[in-house]
């Protein structure tokens, strides 16, 4: 999830072009690209990249670590987690279970979410097929308000 | 946000780590707000919602109250 919050500056060239370099590396890698690996993969010096990655932070979609490392690229995690989203021999994993859906979603692709309880750690598996989801139970618990989502995003 | 088995199950972790009981939604909301949040994603030329479209996204799914709300 990411809202949009007022932006200082009008999103660049270059804002498009790593953000696209970025989902393209996940979806062909299955992991993140390291800010190095940006910088080479779209020609620019690392200290662009790295403004411009401060600039897709502004977004929330993306979140960079303590080292300045990709940790989120909305839907996907950088980092592994206990939601996996998986599409035939790929996986990839997402920070929530909302993202995790929505690696499948924004794939456009059916799938598999591969989970578990969060409270009893019993493995739960959400199948989309046709683009529907087939399972009927389950809930999702949001802990925090909405509202206060970007106030500590790594607990949200 | 996590996953559980029910609302049961949501219950009973929040007692487990003393936190009070959030907001809600079932699988099939999750899904469809998934394919309402990040369906066009991959777009060259996305651009994040602003709060007035998050919030349409909300009610859209029947996510409303003041949990829900984003400004």
């Amino acid at each position: 999830m990411s809202v949009q919050p007022p932006r200082t500056k009008q999103p660049s060239a270059l804002d498009h072009e790593l953000r696209l370099f970025i989902y393209r590396h996940f979806l062909r890698e299955g992991h993140a690209p390291t800010v190095a690996g940006m910088a080479q993969g779209v020609s620019r010096p690392l200290r662009q990249v790295r403004q411009a990655l401060a600039r897709l932070c502004q977004t929330h979609a993306f979140v960079l670590e303590e080292k300045g490392e990709l940790w989120r690229a909305a839907p996907f995690s950088a980092v592994a987690t206990a939601f996996t989203a998986e599409v035939g021999k790929r996986r990839w994993w997402g920070n929530c279970i909302w993202d995790a859906l929505g690696i499948l979603a924004a794939l456009k692709r059916d799938g598999r979410i591969l989970a578990a309880c969060a409270c009893c750690n019993t493995d739960m598996t959400l199948q989309v097929q046709h683009s529907r989801l087939q399972e009927k139970t389950g809930v999702i618990h949001f802990a925090v308000p909405a509202r206060h989502w970007y106030d500590d995003i790594v607990f949200t | 946000m996590l996953l559980f088995r029910s609302e049961q199950h949501v219950d009973r972790w929040c007692q487990q780590w003393n936190r009070p009981r959030g907001g809600t939604l079932s699988v099939q909301q999750g899904w469809k707000l998934a394919q309402l949040w990040y369906g066009d994603r991959f777009d060259p030329d996305w651009r994040g919602k602003t709060v007035p479209e998050a919030q349409a996204v909300f009610r859209e799914i029947g996510l409303t109250g003041d949990f829900w709300r984003l400004g």
